[in-house]
């Protein structure tokens, strides 16, 4: 070692072991002899490049010498020199110089040498080098490698980044500029880097940030969302016949990352930086082109809708070039947009001052307050906040005495303000008495109740609705802006006591009925979806601590409408097993979960006006049926919703669907009274053959859904144990061409069953006592195969599970069970799922 | 270099699981460990030859974001291959799977094609999940599957090339929409003469409300 290491040491040659301190030391040579990039030695110099990062990190890891070597010549100088040519197709080494840098940087463990590596300037000047970056390839190198370095940050690598002094960071300031690069990966990299960076704890890094660049940052990101919801909404205007979903998908997308992008920031909770953050997001964005544009749907007050404009205007004109100014200034979004993007924005950002703040102007802001501007918009706000601040602390006691106050009588009214309102206010509502003077006063919420009409079509409710929603589930939404409005407000009654009076907001939930009442229809153009999101917020907005606040008087409308979804159901009642094949299938089908409204809202194909072709590839709850088929469909689900939304009224529980459940399968190791009907096929003695040679002897049963191999209970005459089951439509059987007294048998798990291995449940060969009874069985076995998976039709997809449940159910119907009984009620008798047969056979031994 | 199509990768997995090894393997061999030493990387590109054409590969380790959503949703959408890697001697990278798959179909377009890899190939004495597991749960969801050594090569070329063979082919077929960007595909310079304004992303906008800093 000694020996070799002298020997390499004195020759100009490469070093035979790549790992040493030798090989560096040659390298260094060689870099020194090429300081000048050249058509000739480009290639050694990406070469030596290359060999320098895979030393380095081997030093790192072995031998600190190899880092004081590179320290000592100051290595990266060299680096420096390269890039900084401009001759000879340099773009090719530059590559490799950042690559070089991401690899040392990526692999270092050890903090000093990290800390070498960037206690003198050079990786600072080496970010502010202005590369090509109009080679693409320079550029994603150049931006992994800020990224890199952002991911070694910490509050003591910061200051080497960081330059208090001079107020300086190149690593932030340099990257930012790329942020809205052409190259999404490049995007996505400096918002990494960025939230890398604002991660670090350090205070003046931090209020450099929030001085020095936050405002121009954040206006920037605001006005690129600005523009790109501009576009989505043209997209949306321009496109009623879906022409371009892709690229309206692309914009809906773009506009949940910006949305996911700042939430990110806000979560991290770095106070100031959020406070320039939620400003903008706010004052610049949410509210003059959000906001306003919700009101446009109003026809009355073209008044408002001009000073609207005008506020909007002087918002922008704040920081924005007269040419953004004009392009907004008239650029409201169409109220369908502006309702979908409000829904993202409550279903993804949870910062609290932000959210409340919207949810206030939404829910509360009243025509007269809105018409006098921004500034005004904010003091009623802080007034309000004040308000609600006192109310906490004093909660207990005002609660008391707030009781009392209210126990005058007349507070009938369910629509009045909440306990704590400005005295201004107070005054307001004492003059306008009425529910409805009262929302047209508040013309954003006015707006959202308006758009829930589903007269014509349920476009724009859907989107209310996931707006409703939304709000109502926000956490950062204050409970107080809600109660009357998205929950139940719970109040003592009058003499001590007795039960709590609870009221809740009569208007919106006659409007959520009328969805769910127009959707029991024939031929109505509500959506399954509008209808599922419309019960799943009526449920909300009547249910307070468990329990159904319902007037009676709502109670009769929703049982109405099930009557109505129940006869809307009996017209698609004609075919007896392909309907009860659809009812089935779409029960399985809807048990598959909720509706999650999150996803909802990730959907662009929502956007378009809603469509009755599939040919669009739009999902079947999300637009209106096509055929006669789908509608049967849809009446069923329809049924279902409706179903499951009373019951759940009722506080009761599905006892009735599926109509026949998995359970009443037979089970491994049940024990069977082979008495009984439903065993009444002839049990047939055979011997089980394995590949591997085992053999036993069992009871092959074959009952209408199953085959079942069981053995006889030894001390129970008349019963058997069931060793082995499968569904029929899991099976093969095949004869033997040699022996006629043998079936090859294969029974697959069922599809429906989850499990992730396909090898068979079984695969054997099956020895009777003779062909007869062998040719019995597989009769048996080929036709209940070929019954139960011949008949699906529209069934197809829905899992061997469902593929049982369907058979017994058309089983059901042609026993003479009247399938009728099901649309009757629910709390009638629970369908006979399996009909007697007139004979029972005898375990013959 | 000029190229007929640029296709964009993420690489994604548990922590431990090689990805950086991997990308560092197949973009620059060099970096064959000879002294046991790893070496990784979170960027990488190299170009590949399909069908006589040539075919950049552009890979992003997305690793060490985890912890922000916006950065993980994006990445998925802006790419056309993803290899979803674990650690063949370690069974929970194995059964972190559908997380990742789940989180993977969620996000990105439905077009992206997944490569399962069962990286480590080469500790055939430490192996905590067979190679019938890989096979089964690349089956089953619809995934080529390959085992690879990020230290001595093993089948790395061909799990990122099969990928892109993938890739290519469906752009033959025409399922993939490759004049929108988003999806991860790019094509070279010399199919796009005129170079038009990339959608969706402002490139003039840039110049005109960018530079703000
Ligand atoms: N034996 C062996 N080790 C590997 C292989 N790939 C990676 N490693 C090691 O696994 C560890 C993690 O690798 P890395 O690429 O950083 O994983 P990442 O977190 O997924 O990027 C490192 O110590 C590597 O040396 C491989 O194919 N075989
Ligand atoms: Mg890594």
């Amino acid at each position: 070692m000694f020996r070799s290491r002298s020997w390499f040491g004195a020759a100009w040659g490469r070093p035979k072991n790549p790992h040493s301190l030798e090989h560096l030391k040659y390298l260094y040579n060689v870099l020194s002899r090429n300081q000048t990039v050249s058509e000739h030695n480009r290639g050694l110099l990406v070469e030596t490049l290359r060999s320098i990062a895979e030393i380095l990190i081997w030093g790192d890891q072995n031998d600190s010498s190899v880092f004081d070597f590179f320290l000592e010549k100051n290595m990266l100088s060299f680096f420096l020199r390269i890039m900084r040519q401009r001759s000879g197709g340099s773009s090719y080494v530059c590559v490799q110089l950042l690559q070089t840098l991401n690899i040392l940087f990526e692999n270092i463990r050890n903090e000093t040498s990290l800390y070498y590596l960037l206690s003198n300037n050079h990786v600072n000047s080496i970010i502010v080098h202005k590369f090509d970056f109009s080679d693409e390839e320079v550029m994603a190198y150049y931006i992994s490698f800020l990224k890199t370095l952002s991911l070694k940050l910490n509050p003591h690598t910061i200051h080497f980044f960081y330059n208090e002094h001079t107020n300086d960071f190149p690593l932030y300031t340099e990257a930012i500029k790329f942020f809205n690069h052409p190259e999404s990966m490049v995007r996505i990299a400096v918002r990494t880097l960025t939230l890398n960076v604002y991660k670090v704890e350090d205070a003046s890094m931090l209020a450099f940030i929030r001085d020095r660049t936050a405002a121009p940052y954040f206006s920037n990101i605001v006005w690129f969302i600005g523009k790109h919801i501009h576009e989505l909404d043209a997209c949306v205007r321009n496109d009623a016949d879906h022409q371009s979903q892709n690229r309206l998908s692309d914009l809906v997308a773009e506009h949940l990352d910006h949305l996911h992008y700042l939430n990110d920031i806000l979560l991290l909770k770095i106070t100031d930086l959020n406070q320039v953050l939620t400003d903008h997001l706010l004052h610049k964005l949410l509210i003059p082109l959000y906001i306003y544009s919700l009101s446009s749907i109003r026809r009355q007050s073209e008044v408002t809708m001009e000073t609207a404009t005008q506020n909007l205007a002087r918002v922008l004109n704040k920081s924005l070039s007269s040419f953004e100014q004009q392009e907004s200034a008239n650029g409201k979004v169409s109220s369908v947009v502006s309702l979908f993007l409000l829904s993202q924005v409550f279903l993804i950002i949870s910062h609290s001052p932000l959210i409340r703040y919207l949810a206030w102007i939404i829910l509360r802001t009243e025509r007269s307050t809105f018409d006098q501007g921004l500034d005004k918009l904010s003091e009623h706000y802080e007034i309000f906040k004040r308000k609600f601040e006192l109310t906490e602390c004093e909660q207990s006691s005002q609660l008391e005495i707030e009781s009392n106050a209210s126990s005058s009588g007349s507070k009938e009214n369910l629509l009045e303000e909440p306990k704590n309102v400005t005295d201004e206010e107070k005054e307001k509502l004492a003059s306008t008495p009425t529910e409805s003077t009262n929302i047209s006063e508040k013309p954003f919420l006015e707006t959202v109740y308006n758009s829930l009409d589903c007269t014509d079509n349920d476009y724009a409710a859907l989107f209310a609705l996931c707006l409703l929603y939304a709000l109502a589930n926000n956490k950062g939404v204050l409970p107080d802006l809600l109660e009357l409005v998205l929950k139940p407000r719970m109040s003592p009654s009058k003499s001590v006591g007795r039960d709590i009076k609870y009221s809740y907001n009569t208007h919106l939930v006659e409007k959520l009925l009328h969805i769910v009442i127009l959707s029991c229809q024939p031929s109505c153009r509500v959506r399954l979806v509008t209808l599922e999101l419309a019960l799943k917020l009526l449920l909300q907005l009547v249910t307070c601590d468990g329990q159904n606040v319902m007037s009676d008087l709502h109670k009769t409308s929703i049982e109405a409408a099930r009557t109505q979804s129940t006869a809307l159901l009996r017209n698609f009642y004609k075919s007896e097993e392909i309907f009860l094949d659809m009812f089935e299938h779409e029960y399985c089908d809807m048990s598959k979960g909720p509706l999650n409204v999150e996803w909802l809202c990730m959907d662009s194909a929502i956007l378009l006006p809603p469509t009755g072709t599939p040919m669009t590839g739009i999902d079947f709850t999300k637009r209106l049926p096509c055929g006669e088929v789908e509608r049967a469909r849809r009446a069923i689900r329809v049924f279902f919703l409706v179903r499951d939304a009373v019951l759940t009224l009722n506080g009761e529980i599905e006892t009735q669907l599926p109509l026949t459940n998995p359970q009443s399968c037979v089970q491994i190791d049940t024990a069977l009274d082979l008495s009984i009907a439903r065993y009444n096929s002839d049990l047939i003695a055979c011997t089980v053959v394995w590949k591997d040679g085992q053999k036993i002897r069992r009871f092959l049963v074959i009952d209408i859904m199953q085959l079942i191999l069981v053995e006889p209970d030894t001390k129970k005459l008349g019963w058997g144990v069931a060793k082995l089951v499968g569904f029929l439509q899991d099976i093969e059987v095949s004869g033997d061409k040699d022996d006629s007294r043998c079936l090859h048998i294969t029974i697959h798990r069922p599809l429906s069953s989850g499990s992730t291995s396909r090898i068979p449940l079984l695969s054997a060969k099956f020895v009777f006592d003779d062909n007869i009874r062998c040719m019995a069985a597989k009769q048996r076995l080929t036709k209940g195969a070929f019954t139960h998976t011949g008949k699906t039709g529209a069934g197809s997809g829905s899992g061997a599970g469902c593929n049982v449940i369907k058979f017994g159910l058309a089983h059901t119907v042609r026993s003479g069970v009247m399938p009728s009984r099901l649309f009757v009620s629910p709390d009638q008798n629970s369908i006979n799922r399996w009909p007697g047969r007139e004979a029972a056979c005898r375990f013959q031994g | 270099m000029s190229y007929a199509y640029l296709f964009k990768y993420i690489i994604i997995g548990d922590t431990g699981v090689g990805k950086s090894c991997l990308l560092l393997q197949f973009t620059d061999k060099r970096f064959q460990p000879v002294h046991d030493l790893t070496i990784g990387v979170e960027f990488g590109a190299r170009m590949i030859t399909i069908d006589g054409k040539q075919i950049k590969l552009q890979i992003w380790d997305t690793a060490g974001q985890e912890a922000f959503r916006s950065i993980t949703r994006s990445y998925y959408r802006g790419a056309a291959g993803a290899l979803l890697v674990y650690d063949i001697t370690r069974r929970e990278t194995f059964n972190h799977l559908t997380t990742w798959l789940e989180d993977a179909r969620q996000h990105s377009n439905s077009n992206m094609v997944i490569m399962l890899i069962g990286n480590k190939s080469d500790l055939e004495s430490r192996r905590e999940v067979k190679k019938e597991e890989g096979e089964a749960f690349a089956r089953e969801h619809g995934l080529v599957f390959m085992e690879t050594s990020a230290k001595t090569a093993a089948n790395v070329e061909e799990a990122f090339i099969n990928t892109a063979r993938e890739i290519y082919e469906k752009i033959q077929e025409g399922v993939f929409d490759i004049n929108n960007e988003a999806n991860g595909i790019k094509i070279g310079p010399q199919h796009s003469p005129t170079n038009p304004s990339l959608p969706g992303t402002g490139g003039q906008g840039g110049s005109q409300g960018g530079g703000c800093c």
